[in-house]
């Protein structure tokens, strides 16, 4: 019996970016179901972690002249670091990048948070773009290494191993935040979340908290991006990185049932596999469709979020109780 | 008077809107001692209180505890520095223990502090053991062993008013301020309180406390004063201020 | 006393504040028109300036910036008027704007109306649409917090762009405005005739309608009351409901000029309203949300600043300064930086009001704690401070 090692490679395909998508979940399941901080901005933190992976980890990229015309700007790199320090890099820029716009932001309303993350998503993107001897410009980064390279090339192998990474940084995410959770440091979370004026009455410096898990939550989209950039083994600023992919989670993180962990992955396979499952019958719709159904699935997408946030804010997984014994 | 005080406000004035709240009071809390703060009802006195403990920035004047100038710093800034506050409307946190809402009043839980959790482990467990075990000491304080695990909300009036002076007790701070810690709460068990804050002052602690009720500022306070349309306008012994013109005129007239 | 906290009236509007002319006397009018005319003439003393060192171009670039300026003006008022009655940033009105765009190609081309007729129709579609979408859905998100308004407008936003993607085509297209040349002012200064000066026309009688609206009519005194205070509106007898409607319509009708005039401009495609859509949020943000006022100086102070950028940016493109490459990209930043700055400092806004518990940033607010009297920790206490 022969095992069709074609439509394997595109299950483990779906599976490697439904894991992305559940860890960018996760990371904005942090900053807006314990903290309540609305992050628009979900692609900008994203996307320094893939860049700074991908400029961590490649081999040395000069810029392609053909007869007088730059075909490729070239890119920053050539360190050739190893996928776990470009991994941990990423988690560190992200995260970083992430308490630095929270420090002027954290305090505003809600709304002008969105705002600001969005904006704050947009300069990055305008800057991948632009900085084009940094980042490649709007080609991107090309020929990524990936951590587990199986010679001669097989598609299905290769995908299996990105698969298995994926699932073990999953399940060490899920250990490490359920740790945190049920710490000290996640009780504060769960008291300022609760009433924050009595807890900064009982002497906790909210703002301060609020700022780790902001951070804790970039760091996390962060490592997400460097996942997608081994997975992808290129990167590049227009498509992927899109306000879309933002409101892609957002829906995630709504249907999946907000502040629930489990709920966040659900929700990233749930979607995710609605738009892998367009892409696929793609072949088999008429012609005149073939493109429509992108974005007849991003309709589809709007109409969820606005069903919904109408009927069903709180998601299909509610959040489970905790005791402290 | 002078250096025995531990709390002293000057001018001390706040509007909101386009009501003056607090007026230029000005007052002062002798350590050690039980301290009343009546007046009749929008005296100012909760006012006052949010703005000892750092919850409202004061228009103007200057609150000084223990000789260190607080008014400006943020809430916990000022718990750090050993002044606690309840609130008059219990504020527990509902979806909470009773033993995780004492836990958080702890002061200095290397739990709480993220990178510790990761590269000092032992320090985290102590702490945490630490402060339960201090909460479980409280909890019996004030006679609320047993409901450790409940749910704040699922707790009576009562017993919410019990944990807001349990949460204040945690971290063994030099001074408390008590926003009615009786009101509402049966008189045996209002007798019980105060009983258990006449022996914690023997021990060293100022409380400071608003009150309605006439028995317990006549019983047991060692001083009282006086505030109203946002200003203090008498203090001394509870028997002295009582029979003062002024203060009865206050209560009556408003 | 209740006295109700009045703050300095913004520099550089020659229109009244819009809260109090309606009781104020025109003395005030006429020092505030004083000290319009004052900002404008420090203003056109630096373009001036800027013009005698830097060549003639500069004002060109300062033409531009108006141009830009009376686009996000218009689209500023829409957006502020919503945020103000409503309460919440509309995520889907960079779309309405495309949609207005699109609506009036569709006359041009589908039915052969001229220009005017489709911004007419398209003011008309988008002003139902409007009304619509707060039947269908954000009356029923009212008193649920700012956050679940964003996400409804996010999806409408999305359906809407690619509603357009999928059964339009991604393709961009041009209003079928004959090929006209610049208009010459002075040799090395043009300004086209539909892009330019019709866009400012159209802009300026937008203001002004703006302004008799709110101030003369009576809808625009029941929508002042209704941003300002709804329960209080409620209780005075307006129906708030018809005034939200009203605001809904008017905003999209905005909307959809602004599209138009967008397309006008530039290009029309499926994402050219929400590629803007930030900056009409700067804009909105700079001058003040709910204020159709602020709107305009927001709007005016985005263009501007995200034109005039160009010249430096180029600066900075040399190979000997910077050698900052695809420099004139970032002019679109500019504007974000300064709304990031303003959030910082001041994030009600030009025309706004400080709330009571009035927050600003981090930093904002520990140098100014450093900066007035701090509490020290080693002081003593005086004697005479404490009462016997």
């Amino acid at each position: 019996m022969a095992i069709d090692t074609g439509l394997l490679t595109n299950i483990g395909f779906y599976v490697s970016i439904s894991i992305i998508f559940a860890i960018l979940a996760l990371g904005f399941n942090i900053q807006w179901g314990y903290t309540g901080l609305f992050n628009a901005g979900i692609a900008g933190f994203f996307l320094i972690g893939a860049y700074v992976t991908a400029i961590a980890i490649t081999l040395p990229a000069p810029p392609i002249v053909i007869a007088g015309i730059p075909v490729y700007p070239g890119h920053l790199g050539g360190f050739q670091l190893p996928f776990v320090a470009g991994a941990l890099l990423a988690m560190l820029a992200s995260g970083a990048t992430a308490a630095l716009v929270a420090l002027p932001t954290l305090r505003l309303r809600a709304d002008y948070l969105a705002i600001a993350t969005l904006a704050f998503a947009e300069i990055v993107r305008i800057f991948a773009i632009n900085l084009e001897s940094v980042t490649g410009g709007t080609i991107g980064i090309i020929l990524i290494p990936r951590p587990v390279e199986f010679r001669p090339p097989d598609p299905f192998l290769n995908t299996t191993a990105i698969v298995g990474i994926g699932a073990l940084i999953l399940f060490a995410l899920l250990f490490v935040l359920q740790f945190i959770a049920e710490s000290p440091w996640g009780r504060v979370l769960r008291a300022i979340r609760e009433d924050e004026e009595a807890t900064m009455a009982l002497g906790k410096n909210a703002f301060r908290y609020k700022l780790q898990a902001f951070a804790l939550g970039g760091a996390l989209m962060g490592l997400a991006g460097s996942l997608f950039a081994v997975t992808l083994v290129y990167v590049e600023p227009s498509v992927s990185f899109a306000p879309a992919v933002t409101f892609s989670v957002w829906v995630m993180v709504i249907v999946g049932g907000s502040g629930n962990n489990r709920g966040a992955i659900l929700g990233a396979f749930l979607i995710y596999g609605m738009e892998f499952l367009s892409v696929q019958l793609k072949d088999f719709a008429p012609a005149a469709l073939k493109d429509t159904i992108f974005y007849i699935r991003l309709m589809i997408i709007g109409v969820l979020l606005i069903l919904l946030i109408l009927f069903r804010p709180s998601g299909i997984l509610p959040e489970k109780k905790r005791v402290l014994r | 008077m002078g250096d025995d005080s531990i709390l002293a406000a000057r001018d001390v004035r706040k509007a909101f809107g386009g009501i003056q709240a607090v007026d230029d009071c000005t007052l002062s809390v002798s350590k050690e001692s039980v301290t009343g703060l009546i007046g009749p009802n929008g005296a100012g006195k909760s006012t006052l209180f949010n703005i000892i403990a750092g919850l409202y920035r004061p228009d103007g004047g200057e609150i000084w505890f223990n000789g260190t100038r607080i008014d400006g710093l943020p809430p916990y800034e000022i718990v750090r520095l050993g002044l606690t506050k309840t609130w008059q409307i219990p504020h527990e946190l509902r979806n909470l223990t009773v033993l995780e809402n004492l836990v958080l009043a702890a002061k200095g839980n290397a739990g709480e502090h993220l990178l510790n959790l990761f590269f000092r482990p032992y320090r985290v467990r102590r702490d945490e053991s630490r402060w339960r075990a201090r909460a479980r000491e409280v909890l019996a304080l004030t006679q609320l062993e047993g409901l450790a695990n409940e749910h704040a909300k699922d707790l009576s009036g009562g017993q919410k008013k019990l944990l807001e002076l349990a949460r204040a007790l945690m971290s063994d701070p030099p001074l408390v301020l008590l926003d009615e810690p009786v009101a509402g709460v049966n008189p045996t068990l209002a007798g019980t309180l105060m009983d258990l804050i006449e022996r914690l002052r023997r021990g060293g602690t100022t409380f400071f406390l608003i009150e309605h009720d006439m028995n317990v500022v006549m019983n047991r306070c060692d001083r009282v004063i006086v505030m109203h349309q946002g200003r203090k306008i008498a203090e001394g012994p509870p028997a002295i201020v009582k029979a003062d013109p002024v203060v009865i005129e206050s209560y009556l007239g408003g | 006393m209740a006295a109700i906290s009045r703050s300095e009236s913004p520099p550089g509007t020659e229109r009244p504040r819009w809260r109090w002319e309606a009781l104020r006397p025109t003395p005030r009018f006429r020092r505030q028109l004083l000290r319009g005319l004052l900002v404008a003439l420090i203003f056109i003393g630096i373009v001036a300036g800027l013009a005698l060192l830097f060549g003639i171009s500069i004002i060109q670039y300062t033409l531009a910036g108006f141009v830009v300026g009376t686009i996000v003006v218009v689209a500023a008022i829409g957006l502020t008027l919503i945020y103000g009655i409503r309460g919440f940033a509309n995520f889907a009105y960079g779309d309405l704007m495309t949609l207005g765009a699109y609506v009036a190609l569709f006359a041009n081309l589908l039915l052969g109306a001229s220009l005017p007729w489709g911004v007419v129709l398209a003011f008309g579609v988008l002003a139902a649409v409007g009304v619509l979408l707060e039947v269908l859905i954000f009356s029923r998100l009212e008193g649920r917090g700012p956050v679940p308004p964003i996400v409804a407008s996010v999806g409408i936003s999305l359906i809407i762009q690619n509603g357009i993607r999928a059964g339009v085509g991604t393709q961009q297209w041009n209003f079928a405005v004959t090929a006209i040349q610049d208009v010459v002012i002075v040799p090395g200064l043009g300004i086209h005739p539909v892009r330019g000066i019709a866009t400012l026309v159209v802009g300026l009688s937008f203001m002004l309608s703006v302004h008799i609206i709110l101030k003369y009519t009576n809808l625009g005194k029941a929508m002042r009351a209704t941003a300002d205070n709804l329960e209080l509106a409620k209780a005075t007898g307006i129906d708030t409901k018809r005034v939200t409607y009203a605001a809904w319509a008017v905003s999209c009708a905005f909307a959809s000029t602004a599209g138009v005039l967008l397309g006008l401009g530039s290009v029309i495609s499926p994402t050219m309203g929400f590629d803007v859509l930030l900056l009409i949020f700067a804009a909105v943000i700079l001058g003040g949300i709910g204020s159709p006022y602020g709107a305009m100086l927001g709007g005016l102070i985005v263009g501007l600043s995200q034109e005039m950028s160009v010249p430096l940016l180029i600066w900075l493109g040399r190979p000997d300064v910077i050698g900052l490459e695809h420099a004139t990209a970032y002019k679109v930043a500019i504007p974000f930086i300064i709304m990031i700055g303003v959030l910082l400092i001041r994030p009600w806004g030009i025309a706004g009001r400080p709330p009571a518990f009035g927050r600003r940033a981090f930093f904002v607010e520990r140098l100014s704690r450093a900066l007035s009297r701090k509490p020290t920790l080693a002081r003593k206490v005086k004697r005479d401070d404490i009462g016997g």
